[in-house]
């Protein structure tokens, strides 16, 4: 290793290029940059580039802000870069494709595919959503049929 | 499973392309500590088909959830508890779905999470002792669905992968060529090419004419050793001929059987003496002692 740069140069064995999130912010306020990296660094750790960067608190109006490079997205996805759960999840949702709010270059047609996202659906968004749903009729079931049943006795008994 | 730009199909298989922003968040789900959450049958059920009750979700996945899910609602409780790698792999191994890695044992007393308040030597508390740590269950039905999907994802994913690197590569090849001044170099080129097959014709002219003379020295060589041969061959046979014709001629001197008596009696007849002495001048003396 080189004896001024050594804290500099770090080389690895093994490893491969994650695109994830690193946490940065303060107490009660995350804020994740979205980070080309190299999977052995930490995850706040010095990173090779930064495709963009996501708040998770929503803002005033609601909105939850992400920033997306799609082109060096694509490059690096080209270049074999993985992804992090949560990162194909973001860029699975649609609108990640039409739209990147204020910030990262714009690309006004993405033909990926015929997605509406950057990426396909992640299997875990549709099935939570699947699951949510489910549970919601089964909760909107169980409060009907005793409303019901409580209309229905004192019909039956007057 | 993929939705296209139209509005998602209804039914219990309906994969939506966007989970409803309108509906506001679950007042309960935040009021709701994140703790174990009671399913309403109550109890553990067995893993249910598709359509029956839904699975029991335990506290690490609503965690999970919390941290990692990025859909619509607005408040989302943030838990931050010591124990969520732990149980997040617990989670991750029981969805089954994601590859963890099978030399990673699900709980071992060496496993302990790397934050939280206790250390690694402070033994667990009193209350925890009768815990008796159950994997989430889990729907042999969705599990199947879900494995399917992930094969589906992960095709395109790499289809995708694929046409990102082909852009990566024209990109490169685009900028390449932009770079170098295209008609001086393939003038160089043309002149360099020029060159070179003249050279080649050179050689090749000067190897032709090395295997030419190749050939014709090899033919002269070739019918000198044949010449060669034949002498060689008529020489010996000569000397055979010679051979043979004294061999003829001293065998008319030979005893044979017919001529076995008249000779010996021809022998017996003529005594020779083969005596003789000689001395160191090369004198012969025919004359001797028993003569």
């Amino acid at each position: 290793a080189l004896f001024a740069g050594r804290g500099l140069l770090k080389a690895y064995r093994g490893g491969h290029v994650v695109i994830r999130f690193a946490l940065g912010g303060c107490t009660n306020r995350p804020f994740y940059r979205i980070v080309a990296a190299h999977s052995k660094r930490a995850r706040d750790g010095k990173y090779l580039e930064q495709l963009g960067c996501l708040d998770p608190l929503p803002n005033v109006h609601g909105e939850k802000v992400v920033g997306l490079n799609l082109e060096r997205l694509r490059h690096w996805l080209g270049c074999g870069a993985q992804l992090s759960r949560p990162a194909e999840k973001l860029l699975g949702r649609c609108g990640a494709g039409k739209r990147s709010r204020r910030g990262g270059s714009r690309r006004s047609a993405l033909p990926v595919a015929g997605l509406a996202g950057f990426l396909p659906l992640h299997p875990m968004t549709i099935t939570n959503a699947e699951r949510l749903r489910r549970r919601r009729r089964r909760a909107q079931e169980a409060v009907v049929p005793p409303a019901e049943g409580g209309s229905q006795d004192p019909g039956a008994a007057a | 499973y993929y939705p296209q730009d139209s509005p998602p199909p209804a039914g219990p298989r309906g994969s939506p392309a966007l989970p409803v922003p309108a509906v506001p968040p679950d007042p309960s789900a935040a009021l709701r500590p994140p703790g174990r959450s009671v399913a309403p049958s109550g109890g553990r059920p067995a893993p249910p088909a598709l359509s029956g009750p839904a699975p029991h979700y335990t506290s690490h996945r609503a965690s999970l959830r919390a941290l990692l899910s990025l859909v619509g609602a607005s408040r989302l409780v943030y838990v931050t508890s010591g124990l969520l790698p732990a149980t997040m792999l617990a989670a991750l191994r029981c969805r089954g779905s994601c590859r963890v890695p099978a030399a990673v044992p699900a709980w071992s007393p060496w496993l302990v999470p790397s934050r939280g308040r206790k250390s690694r030597h402070d033994p667990p508390a009193k209350s925890k002792a009768s815990r008796l740590k159950v994997p989430p269950p889990v729907d042999p039905a969705e599990l199947y669905v879900i494995t399917e999907r992930y094969r589906q994802h992960r095709l395109v994913l790499s289809a995708l992968r694929s046409i990102f690197w082909s852009e990566v590569v024209q990109k490169r090849q685009e900028v390449q060529r932009d770079t170098e001044d295209s008609a001086a170099l393939s003038e160089e080129h043309r002149v360099l090419m020029a060159w070179n097959d003249a050279e080649n014709a050179r050689q090749r002219a000067r190897r032709e004419e090395r295997i030419r003379k190749e050939e014709e020295e090899r033919k002269i060589r070739k019918l000198q050793a044949a010449e060669n041969k034949a002498k060689v061959m008529e020489a010996f046979l000569k000397e055979k001929e010679k051979e043979v014709l004294q061999l003829q001629e001293e065998a008319k001197t030979f005893i044979t059987p017919e001529n076995l008596d008249a000779r010996i009696e021809e022998c017996l007849d003529n005594p020779r003496n083969y005596n003789f002495a000689i001395d160191k001048e090369g004198r012969i003396v025919k004359r001797t002692a028993l003569s």
